[in-house]
């Protein structure tokens, strides 16, 4: 079931919500809710010529923040913004900090926005899901699969969170028969 | 309830942290907010599962192999 803009603000104010900055008015739809670019992104470098790389996620070694660091590079959206030719893959954030709590009966999809998918702006990578208890800000995986390139800038609205209520507590979030018996 | 953690680098955004939980099967990675963080440890809700001395519990995001559930020394949880 998916939230409503009503039921969305009530659960912010009761803080089973927690969108940081708050978003205004102008964020709400009927059943969703915007977020906004932040200013860093992760560029990945295309593969240079000659030189074959792979990336092996199952390796017993494999670090996955140390290999994305070695093959992209960090930028912060200057004032002019930052251009996302086609084909590219960025790393991005929402400006805004989330939380649902875990206690609460909330998860979260994050969808991109019709306004930007016209133009072929992806902002996931099959990875839509904000679990029940997700704190922090939302990892988008930006792609641009159109034919030119977008002109990024930081606090435009990137992407829309739609809330759902999950059929009864998560085991997680409910004291059972092993609460007290940790530490 | 928590789960001790240590921080053992960053991520690509200043907010980012890479930390490190001790499960019976070895140490996992994961990523999280800073601000997730309190005393060396996270948050984790209740247990899920207890066997042997060991609980089984849920962390706030998938490990970088994948796992969302891990199973834990009780030693490890705290609150």
């Amino acid at each position: 079931m998916i939230l409503t803009d009503r039921e969305i603000r009530l659960a912010i104010q009761n803080r089973l919500i927690v969108i940081d900055p708050a978003p205004n008015e102008k964020a709400f739809s009927s059943t969703a809710i915007d977020l906004t670019l932040d200013e860093n992104i992760s560029e990945l470098k295309e593969g240079e010529g000659g030189l074959e790389q792979a990336i092996d996620p199952s390796h017993k070694d494999f670090q996955p923040e140390r290999t994305i660091e070695l093959v992209s590079r960090k930028i912060i959206i200057p004032a002019e913004g930052y251009l996302l030719r086609p084909d590219v893959l960025v790393l991005a954030w929402t400006k805004e900090y989330v939380n649902l709590v875990s206690y609460n009966r909330v998860a979260a999809r994050v969808e991109g926005k019709s306004s930007l998918a016209r133009f072929g702006l992806a902002i996931h990578v099959t990875a839509p899901t904000i679990h029940a208890g997700f704190d922090g800000h939302i990892r988008l995986e930006m792609v641009n699969h159109g034919k030119l390139p977008i002109r990024l800038r930081t606090g435009i609205r990137i992407c829309q969170l739609i809330f759902e209520q999950t059929l009864g507590t998560p085991e997680r979030g409910y004291q059972g028969q092993f609460s007290g018996q940790g530490g | 309830m928590r789960v001790r953690i240590e921080e053992i680098g960053t991520g690509q955004h200043p907010s980012e942290k890479v930390v490190k939980v001790e499960t019976i099967e070895g140490p996992e990675q994961l990523l999280v907010d800073k601000r997730s963080i309190r005393e060396r440890s996270l948050d984790i809700g209740f247990p899920v599962g207890q066997k042997n001395g060991h609980l089984l519990v849920e962390l706030p995001r998938e490990t970088f192999s994948g796992l969302w559930r891990v199973w834990v020394d009780e030693q490890m949880v705290v609150g």
